[in-house]
């Protein structure tokens, strides 16, 4: 099991949070206590998209101009092998495939509502499993949380994205529904454990949402 | 056309040499019985609910009055009785099939051994009167050592797996039987009315070395015949199979059903693509018989005219939802116009196959991924694999009221993975 992907997130509930990832850059300010407009949603779905490394995975590095772009896997070397695959093959071996963000129908996010995917991102849910309805609770079975949850395959780190405010995750489904181009491109299933990841992605593994309140005994006031 | 039907426990023995099994039977037996009807049959069924729980008879891919489909809004009491009156339509000779449909409960009534084969005939059947028909109902099970079905906690691993796959069961039925003997003469043809009454299992059906006729569909037969060595059959599909004794007297062949991958990876079960036997075809040692002659057409298929479709309606399948949204009874998720006619087209939107079920009215699949159907036919139900699409062509032409359509894996139905047509 990969462990890049139990990244630390530092700081309090409302305070923007610190990640450990590439080129992050200090949030803009969030405007003047106003709803931003769509183009400006959109345009800040793009920034947080690019300062967080999507197309890293998901095609295209860091340039929205790349062929390519978020559209997922589209060679072997993209897929994220977990376990040990090579040393001992006879072992669990699990390859998880990057999938295609642009809002191609069948393929790609087209199909999903943008709060299907602000609930990948803040819960970690497989947005072609978990129905299309506001989730408010991080309990299995309450307010919504699927009772089974299925999750994300990793390396996908919404344990760490999760902690971004509501508006930076809407704005990020915004970007990817509204911002890009469908492309066509299929890729297969990821593969995983029959409970979807359910085991590893505990309380005690990637700490609550919200995060614990500051300081902890790990920091200072 | 009168009979009764009652929905009642017993204990049959499905295994062979094993103990009995403590099961739902219509009429007492599994599968039930066989309802054998014509075309423009008036049909009454004069139904008793003995189980503990509330039922339904859902008369599978029959073209009736909503009130009589047998749907979750028609569930009938613990206790109670209810007439099934509907009349069987002209040009829907074919294979169908009854089975529960009460809310959430389905696949466990199912899986406990209620459903059955209707016949509907045609009293101008193309096809020779002199071939044998055989009726195949294949199902499949999962047993305890000591005869009870294995039907695990479904929040237990095992019940997770058996809710994304569907129960699968290593134990196949043809009939409610293990493993049968059929004979076919030498030279002989016979007619096969194949259903597939399984929760889960996609049946790829073939015997090896030698080909088959496929004449029909879930509604009947082709215009022509289309020669095939194998044939996928999905939940709740039927076919109408041609096959010929080409083995000398005295021979055995075996009908099996070859791999078929539906399944996301998460939870693909390790022998996946083990071929499996369903039944020995045993050639009889008498004569061989001689050749017969087909029609070149059996029936005329009048296409449904796209030019006339009012609307184009995209339902999409997400894993165990319907256009992002679990079943609610009290929802209606699709509104038509009695009268017209429209295009469905199905997207799967997930890694896994999906069978679509209409109830209440025949379709014509168009296209998959917009490639067309190489022959039209009649469907009620059909699969649509993984980010795949089908195009489908539906006339309304009567009966308003609530319909269902859904997922045909029958734990993904309870789930809530269907959605309520309203006709008005």
């Amino acid at each position: 099991m990969t462990r890049w992907l139990r990244l630390t997130s530092a700081g309090a509930v409302s305070v923007v949070v610190v990640l450990s990832v590439a080129a992050f850059a200090a949030a803009p300010a969030r405007g003047r206590g106003t709803v931003p407009a769509a183009a400006d949603t959109v345009l800040r779905g793009r920034f947080l998209v690019i300062s967080h490394a999507c197309g890293d995975c998901h095609g295209g590095a860091n340039n929205p101009a790349a062929t390519g772009w978020l559209v997922g896997m589209t060679t072997p070397q993209q897929e994220f092998k977990i376990g040990p695959c090579a040393a001992a093959p006879q072992d669990v071996c699990f390859k998880t495939r990057p999938r295609n963000l642009t809002p191609d129908n069948l393929t790609g996010l087209g199909r999903f509502s943008e709060r299907q995917i602000f609930n990948a991102l803040r819960y970690g849910l497989r947005p072609g499993e978990t129905p299309d309805v506001e989730i408010t609770s991080g309990t299995p079975g309450q307010g919504n949380f699927p009772a089974h949850p299925k999750y994300l395959a990793p390396p996908m780190p919404w344990p760490s994205w999760r902690h971004m405010p509501d508006a930076d995750l809407w704005a990020i489904a915004a970007y990817l529904k509204r911002g890009l181009k469908p492309v066509k491109n299929k890729v297969e299933d990821s593969e995983g454990p029959p409970d979807f990841w359910a085991s590893e992605y505990t309380d005690a593994k990637i700490g609550t949402y919200p995060a614990p309140a500051f300081p902890t005994a790990m920091e200072n006031r | 056309m009168e009979v009764s039907l009652t929905a009642a426990p017993a204990r049959l023995a499905l295994m062979p040499g094993g103990p009995a099994t403590d099961v739902f039977a219509y009429n007492g037996s599994v599968p039930g019985p066989t309802l054998v009807v014509r075309e423009g049959d008036r049909v009454i069924i004069h139904f008793h609910n003995g189980l503990s729980e509330p039922t339904t008879i859902h008369w599978h891919g029959v073209h009736l009055p909503a009130d009589a489909d047998g749907s979750p809004l028609y569930a009938i009491a613990p206790g109670a009785s209810h007439d099934y009156v509907f009349t069987i339509g002209a040009g829907t000779a074919g294979t169908y099939w009854y089975h529960p449909h009460p809310d959430g409960r389905s696949g466990y009534q199912i899986t406990k051994g209620l459903y059955g084969a209707i016949i509907v005939r045609d009293p101008h059947d193309p096809l020779p009167a002199t071939l044998t028909e055989k009726l195949l109902v294949l199902s499949d099970n999962r047993f305890h050592p000591d005869g009870s079905l294995d039907l695990p906690d479904p929040d237990s691993p095992a019940g997770r797996v058996d809710m994304e796959n569907g129960r699968e069961g290593d134990v196949l039925l043809v009939n409610g039987q293990v493993m049968p003997t059929l004979t076919i003469r030498a030279g002989e043809v016979q007619r096969w009315r194949i259903v597939n009454a399984s929760a889960a299992r996609v049946y790829r059906l073939t015997i090896p070395s030698q080909t088959f006729l496929h004449v029909g569909n879930d509604g009947g037969l082709f215009e022509r015949p289309v020669e095939l060595s194998e044939i996928v059959l999905a939940n709740s599909e039927r076919v109408e199979l041609l096959v010929r004794g080409s083995g000398a007297p005295g021979s055995q062949a075996t009908l099996q059903t070859l791999a078929y991958d539906r399944y996301i990876p998460q939870t693909r079960p390790a022998d996946w693509n083990r071929t499996r036997d369903v039944l020995t075809l045993r050639t009889a040692t008498t004569p061989p018989l001689a050749p017969v002659t087909l029609p070149a057409r059996l029936r005329i298929v009048p296409p449904l005219d796209t030019a006339r479709a009012v609307a184009t309606r995209v339902i999409s399948l997400g894993q165990g939802l319907i256009n992002g949204k679990t079943m609610d009874m009290t929802r209606v998720d699709v509104s038509a116009r009695l009268g017209t006619t429209e295009i469905w087209e199905i997207e799967n939107l997930v890694g896994m196959d999906h069978p679509f079920h209409l109830h209440g009215f025949h379709f014509q699949v168009l296209d998959r991924n917009g490639v067309p159907v190489p022959y039209r036919s009649w469907k009620d139900t059909i699969n649509v694999p993984r980010h795949e699409t089908v195009r489908f062509i539906v006339a309304f032409d009567d009966y308003p009221g609530k319909w269902m359509f859904h997922c045909h894996i029958l734990t993904h139905e309870d789930e809530g993975m269907m959605g309520i047509l309203e006709l008005k």
